[in-house]
């Protein structure tokens, strides 16, 4: 019997031994045939593995890691990735590494959603094509994006005129009083659509994700002549405002961004007339405005601001 | 001696399965210490730029100019280069000038003395047939758009820095302006001294000539190609003007007094063409 005893446990460790040893082979094996040649005139296809690689320093640089299912979206995870993807690196030699499923982005996508969000939009502006007056206006803008290209937003304005250099000029100079109104406030129902997409590095160190943002709308506003003469009144005129302009902007964070731009307001304003005496001709505002001259006028404004996005934060509903 | 070799192999598996995991395990994310943008255009880097351009004045207050010119550029880096701009000018009267000259006497009006007459008032106006640049410029941004979604376009920002000279033109025919001595006393006819006439109106402009200043800009390149950009820029030419060749400072005649550092703005197109005309790439 010890005999037999002495066999079965010899034949235990064969056994043990002999499983060990074909562990190695059936992990070191490769678990596909090797890679296909290269089509005539085109490059290899890359290979798209679905499980790790079995040992590092035989990796396959041609190799595309399918790696292991995806875990579920993780949002904050995703952000940190994409920060952390933000930091730009001097060029230089690149080490050729292979390459991973969570390498690989299809599209890239947005850092940034605007759909079903609401722009609160605070902006200040001034004049840009005026020679004789500069409105500066405090405003604000409150638009509703349908999509991540349209939106709809109302927006209002108030002005503060200052005079420019020709202002005193002219009269001093050539001895005759300019005919100048100022701008009280405006309104205006916008459209906004977004064509243009794009991202820049700043210094080689940080990327900035921006926009260009055409805007057509149609609003009303009120402009009041300034008298040539102090004695006389003043009228104001109401104002049918179409405008169109176009902004960038810049993303921040998820719930801020900073805008810039240009806005083009376009109407036919009423001007003070030539001649107005006191007690006679034009005297009184409303004669003076039944008389008044018109003229188109284009009041080109440069706005800048910053906008909080509401809600602050979103989510993707796609891969990334 | 059977338990020793049976124990020996059992550690001898358990190592090899250690090894087997740690090989295992998922790698790291290389690319996290790789380079931002791979295989990235060097669109600028050490090309040389030349750019046929167009400029106008923005919000000109007497006379706009227009004109076209070139610009060279020498790209030491991506964000580093140097340049020269040069533009030839026409003027053109603003809305302004055209509503003033409605107004004015088509000669002097006694019962207007201090008014100038329409060739008074125009002919002291200057213009800028030469003006340009040598500069610094600086580009720290640059990326891509979308535009459309259908244009994919390379882009860079850029700010510039430099000297400013222009070449200010100013025509007043001695018939008009026939003051010698400006808001000075004159001797007259027998020893006697004759006032200053603090008439403006007949003093020469005193507004043209060279003039040297500082250079400010900014602007956009979109490339269209590897070898050729929109160039859309703002330029602020700075130097001592007196457009409108006045009495500025009010004291009844026109002296170098009257000129003061003005911001002549300019919004710029041009196609650059950048030599060589191939492009690099990192790696």
């Amino acid at each position: 019997m010890k005999p037999l005893r002495m066999r079965g446990i010899y034949r235990s460790v064969y056994i043990l031994l002999g499983l060990v040893l074909a562990a190695q082979p059936a992990l070191a094996q490769p678990k596909k045939p090797p890679p296909k040649e290269a089509p005539k005139g085109g490059e290899a296809e890359p290979e798209i593995e679905m499980s790790g690689d079995d040992k590092k320093d035989k990796v396959d640089p041609e190799e595309i890691d399918m790696g292991a299912e995806p875990p579920p979206a993780d949002l904050s995870a995703d952000l940190s990735a994409a920060e952390q993807s933000d930091q730009v690196v001097k060029a230089g030699p690149v080490a050729r590494t292979p390459l991973s499923w969570k390498d690989i982005l299809v599209v890239v996508r947005k850092p940034f959603l605007k759909a079903k969000r609401t722009e609160l939009y605070p902006m200040v502006g001034t004049t840009m094509n005026d020679n004789m007056i500069r409105h500066y206006t405090l405003g604000g803008e409150i638009s509703y994006f349908l999509t991540d290209v349209l939106a709809i937003g109302v927006e209002g304005q108030y002005y503060v005129d200052s005079f420019r250099e020709p202002f005193d000029l002219v009269p001093r100079q050539a001895r005759r009083l300019p005919t100048v109104n100022k701008y009280n406030w405006s309104g205006a129902l916008n459209f906004h659509y977004v064509p243009v997409y794009g991202k820049f590095a700043i210094l080689d160190r940080k990327l900035i994700t921006w926009e260009v943002q055409f805007t057509a709308g149609i609003g009303a506003g009120q402009s009041e002549v300034i008298p040539r003469d102090t004695t006389f009144d003043a009228f104001t005129t109401l104002l049918i405002m179409p405008n169109i302009g176009a902004n960038m902007r810049f993303f921040l964070a998820k719930w801020l961004t900073v805008n810039v731009g240009v806005r083009d307001y376009m109407f036919i304003d009423k001007f003070e007339p030539t001649m107005r005496v006191e007690g006679g001709m034009n005297d009184s505002a409303d004669e003076a405005k039944s008389n008044a001259s018109t003229s188109f006028i284009n009041n080109v404004m440069f706005q800048i601001g910053l906008s909080f996005w509401l809600p602050t934060s979103f989510e993707y509903t796609t891969f990334r | 001696m059977i338990k020793q070799s049976i124990t020996l192999l059992a550690l001898g598996a358990a190592l090899v399965g250690t090894v087997e995991t740690a090989s295992a395990e998922r790698r790291t994310n290389e690319l996290a210490k790789d380079v931002a943008v791979r295989h990235r255009r060097l669109l600028v880097k050490n090309r040389f730029e030349v750019a046929p351009l167009f400029e106008s004045t923005i919000n000109a207050d007497f006379r706009h100019i227009i004109g076209g010119g070139l610009k060279l550029e020498y790209h030491l880096s991506d964000m580093l280069s140097i340049g020269a701009i040069g533009v030839g000018s026409t003027a053109i009267d603003t809305k302004l000038v055209s509503r003033i000259m409605e107004r004015l006497p088509d000669a002097p009006d006694p019962m207007e003395p201090r008014a100038p007459s329409k060739d008074e008032y125009s002919s002291r106006l200057n213009e800028m047939p030469l003006h340009g640049a040598a500069y610094v410029s600086l580009t720290p941004w640059y990326g891509k758009l979308a535009a459309f979604s259908q244009a994919y376009v390379a882009f860079d920002f850029y700010f510039q820095a430099g000297l400013a000279f222009a070449t200010l033109k100013s025509d007043c025919p001695t018939m008009i302006c026939s003051d010698t001595t400006p808001g000075e006393s004159k001797p007259g006819p027998g020893g006697e001294t004759i006032p200053p006439d603090n008439d403006p109106n007949n003093d020469p402009p005193l507004n043209d000539g060279q003039r040297l200043g500082l250079f400010l800009g900014f602007g956009i390149h979109v490339f269209l190609n590897d070898f050729l950009a929109l160039d859309l820029t703002i330029r602020d030419y700075a130097f001592d003007d007196n457009p409108s060749g006045a009495d500025y400072n009010a004291n009844l005649a026109v002296t170098d007094d009257d000129s003061r550092f003005l911001h002549h703005l300019f919004v710029g197109v041009g196609l650059s063409i950048m030599f060589p005309t191939k492009v690099k790439r990192t790696n």
